[in-house]
């Protein structure tokens, strides 16, 4: 057997590599132990946004709808039905993993569910054969590390396989989903409580989003023990002289590379598989895409990376992207792009900040969502745009305007002359441009 | 109130002019229509008139100067009571539409419809200095910073390679080109002074005629389809009556041209398209009611092309008389504006100087042009006999967006018979049956 590229893994950087290697007409093999879709699509991006959006809906029913004119029902009597939130989520997935197959069959990809293992820089041994790959890109991904505090601790991966919410949760770990896990069982009424292993909360944020989650939390009574202050009386978790009161504890610890099985030695950075900037490892022949790299977290990072490894096998010349938008499905969403105050002060250069509250925008009141605003970074030369920050019900996907704006290197004179559909949210990029015209 | 006389465009396209003399002095009074300064064009040496009577503030440029046409050329502090139309103390910018509204004044007026057909081939420069304008105000693909860093920095933007998407100029592409530049010239510049002593080229720069025609001939041949047909006609005949209406002629003798001219001005009214143009812009054809015969001439600076204004109503001893006064003035470089202009059929007689056949540059936006080359003794066969005779070769170019070849064949046989024949210019002369 004899393929151009194979692809270990088939998450947001394998099978996007894939489709795009095939396209190219490289004759391609996708290899994954488990589900096609890895974890964003199994049991992270996809099926986590579909129960939270079953934990908004009923929020919003529960708490909200008399207020918009509705009633005729008991509000208390509300009951949330998981097993039926996991149902529809899967059904999603479903839905999205045929797609993908479908893909991969209109362009020639082929697809083999085994454990690989790299015997050499050119071989893969799956499904007790040996594949000769001109290149081989390892997209294998990441996992919650492990932990020890909690000896019962679930994982993530099984979570959704759970036949009953627990009443009291234990989020133990950092990150974009332990705020989502948490505010998940607040908008159900259950009392999560987060285990931090490190502050801020959320690496890589900005201190005024962070400052405004540690708010939000706060109001939504979410309590936040720093992992340290933890003790053990009688082989029992205490925090300040109270028991640990929980019933289950989920790991959402940050999360380290899973590595394939193989009989090279590929050189790490920190765990994670060292490579350049065009994504190669150590050994010629083979890149590493997506989380296993240590890069990034974030799907459409490991699915750029992933294209930018199909163009440099192709020789294409394509300039490296780096910025990905940091997005948080919380309530309300939050979503960053590019550089961070903190950042900017690094750096040196001369910025200003402008930010605008949802809370006078005609869309936002209308639809109940007036919490949150949009925060611009720019440089104060040609006032270019070089971060933006929101918090809206629909921040990740109004931050998408925001990548455009940086794509092309825009200014807050390109946002305030944009014209913005009125009444939309959106409306507040163009007030808020405005506001840091000269 | 002081007035800003700027270089009018005195011909559509015309761009810039050379100050030869100024005939003003700063302080002198003088009247509206005086001459104020000579200055060669790319068409002419030509004094330009004061559109105003006053004193002469000031004068813009020295001699040798080269001015753009909307820049200032003198201030003129008007009259009391006279209307002056701008009080513009700053130097004007170019593209000035007031310079170009300044008619009634005699001799701007005059000389500002003039122009066309300078040159071969010339006339409607404005077209191609519309499209050159347009190309350069195509916007670059940039990105908003890009352009402000360019701006600031004095970079010409169009000139960066763009390495963004679809070829971008990005902020990175203009640094890097802000320290290319810097490299190339210190890189460039020694060695340009290095290669040439050894390789001895000889910069010259172009004249205005040189110019004109270099723009002209090109757009031409970008813009017509050139079509060109050869042929051969035995002229026996008008040898003899050339040489017979000569000998009794007093004062100009008769060259070939204007049995030339005649025969084309005939065939001219028959073929009309062949005295037409292409306005494609439009969709339509424009043809021209006055059949005016513009005359290739080598001079020392360059190819001109007086117009023979009205060919089909003049005489063959008024078209010989014109020729030679046009032939003086163009050896003297004394043809103005006016005598170039206008023209809708052109003549070139490169036999006059040499050669047999040719391929001629259709003198555009003009739809044909005709060419004579050098009338020989040949062989010919007359009566089933070959018998010794004078032959006329002729080559003929049309634009064939608007002229078919059929077309063609039909005018050029019509003219050739009546070349072969010349008592029959007399039979057709003031229209056919």
């Amino acid at each position: 057997m004899n393929y151009d590229l194979v692809i270990i893994g088939s998450g947001p950087a394998g099978y996007v590599a894939a489709i795009k290697a095939g396209q190219t007409g490289l004759k391609t093999l996708v290899i994954d132990r488990k589900y096609i879709g890895g974890m964003c699509l199994n049991w992270g991006c996809i099926p986590t946004k579909s129960i939270l959006e079953s934990a908004k809906l009923f929020k919003r029913i529960k708490h909200g709808a008399s207020e918009f004119g509705i009633s005729g029902f008991d509000p208390d009597g509300l009951v949330f039905d998981w097993a039926q939130a996991v149902k529809r989520s899967k059904s999603i997935v479903q839905k999205l993993g045929r797609g993908i197959e479908y893909l991969w069959k209109k362009n020639g990809v082929e697809y083999l569910q085994a454990e690989a293992r790299i015997v050499s820089p050119t071989e893969v041994e799956a499904d007790n054969r040996i594949i000769s790959a001109k290149n081989i890109i390892i997209a294998t991904g990441s996992k919650p590390r492990q932990q020890n505090s909690f000896s019962d601790a679930m994982e993530l991966e099984d979570f959704f396989s759970l036949e009953q919410l627990p009443e009291k949760p234990l989020l133990f770990g950092r990150g974009a989903i332990i705020l989502e896990f948490a505010q998940f069982f607040s908008m159900l009424g259950k009392k999560p409580i987060i285990v931090s292993t490190g502050l801020p909360l959320i690496p890589k944020l900005d201190d005024y989003l962070e400052a405004y989650i540690n708010k939000r939390l706060k109001k939504d009574k979410i309590s936040i023990i720093p992992q340290e202050e933890l003790g053990t009386i009688d082989g029992k978790l205490y925090h300040k002289d109270q028991p640990l009161d929980y019933d289950r504890a989920i790991n959402c610890n940050l999360r380290e590379a899973v590595l394939p099985d193989m009989n090279i030695e590929l050189e790490l950075r920190d765990g994670y598989i060292k490579t350049d900037e065009h994504y190669r490892s150590s050994v010629p022949g083979i890149y590493a895409a997506g989380d296993v790299n240590g890069i990034s977290y974030l799907a459409h990072a490991a699915s750029a990376q992933g294209v930018a490894i199909i163009n440099h096998i192709n020789g294409v010349v394509s300039e490296p992207q780096t910025n990905y938008p940091i997005n948080i499905y919380s309530d309300p969403e939050i979503a960053q792009l590019g550089l961070t105050e903190a950042e900017l002060k690094a750096a040196g250069r001369e910025y200003q900040i402008k930010e605008m509250g949802l809370n006078a925008n005609g869309k936002a009141m209308t639809e109940g969502a007036s919490e949150g605003f949009i925060r611009l970074l720019f440089e104060t030369k040609y006032r270019q745009v070089l971060g933006v920050q929101i918090v809206a019900a629909n921040a990740t996907d109004l931050i998408s305007e925001a990548g455009v704006l940086l794509e092309l290197e825009g200014t807050v004179y390109d946002l305030a002359r944009t014209v913005h559909a009125h009444p939309t949210i959106a409306e507040v990029f163009m007030d808020v441009s405005q506001e840091g015209l000269d | 109130m002081n007035y800003v006389f700027k270089f009018p465009d005195i011909g559509e396209g015309l761009e810039e002019g050379k100050i030869i003399e100024w005939y003003v002095e700063k302080g002198q009074s003088i009247s509206s229509g005086d001459a104020l300064v000579k200055m060669e064009t790319d068409k002419v040496v030509t004094d330009i008139p004061s559109p105003k009577s006053g004193i002469i503030v000031q004068r813009f440029g020295a001699i040798g100067d080269t001015v753009k046409v909307g820049n200032a050329l003198v201030e003129i502090e008007t009259e009391a009571g006279e209307a002056t139309m701008a009080s513009a103390s700053e130097p004007a910018k170019a593209n000035s539409t007031e310079a170009i509204d300044e008619k009634g004044f005699g001799v701007v007026g005059t000389i500002e419809v003039a122009g066309d057909g300078a040159y071969l081939p010339s006339s409607n420069e404005g077209i191609a200095i519309e499209q050159i304008v347009q190309t350069k105000s195509q916007k670059v693909l940039a990105t908003p910073v890009a352009r402000a860093m360019a701006k600031e920095r004095g970079i010409d933007i169009n000139l960066v390679t763009g390495t963004g998407p679809a070829g971008r100029v990005t902020s990175k592409d203009i640094e890097k080109h802000r320290s290319g530049s810097e490299a190339v010239g210190l890189v460039q510049t020694p060695k340009m002074q290095d290669a040439a002593p050894q390789t001895e080229h000889e910069f010259v720069p172009l004249t205005q005629i040189r110019k004109t025609i270099a723009k002209n001939m090109l757009r031409s041949k970008q813009n017509a389809a050139h079509m060109s047909v050869m042929d051969e006609i035995e002229v026996s005949e008008l040898v003899t009556t050339r040489a017979r209406i000569n000998a009794k002629l007093q004062g100009t003798k008769l060259s070939y041209l204007p049995f030339i001219i005649k025969a084309i001005s005939i065939a001219l009214k028959k073929h009309p398209v062949l005295n037409a143009e292409l306005d494609f812009d439009n969709e339509r054809i424009i043809y021209k009611k006055s059949i005016n015969i513009g005359l290739a001439m080598d001079t020392d600076d360059g190819l001109v092309v007086p117009v023979v204004r009205d060919a089909d109503r003049k005489s063959l001893i008024q078209l010989a008389d014109e020729i030679a006064l046009f032939a003086d003035k163009a050896k003297s470089r004394k043809l103005s504006l006016d005598d170039m202009r206008d023209g809708t059929f052109t003549i070139t007689s490169y036999g006059s100087i040499g050669g047999y056949f040719a391929v001629p540059v259709i003198n555009y936006p003009q739809s044909a042009i005709f060419g004579v080359g050098r009338i020989s003794d040949k062989p010919v066969i007359k009566d089933n006999a070959v018998v010794p005779g004078k032959v006329m070769p002729i080559s003929m170019s049309v634009d064939h967006r608007i002229v078919d070849g059929g077309e063609v064949a039909r005018f050029l046989n019509f003219v050739l018979e009546m070349l072969a024949e010349p008592m029959l210019l007399l039979a057709y002369e003031g229209g056919e049956r």
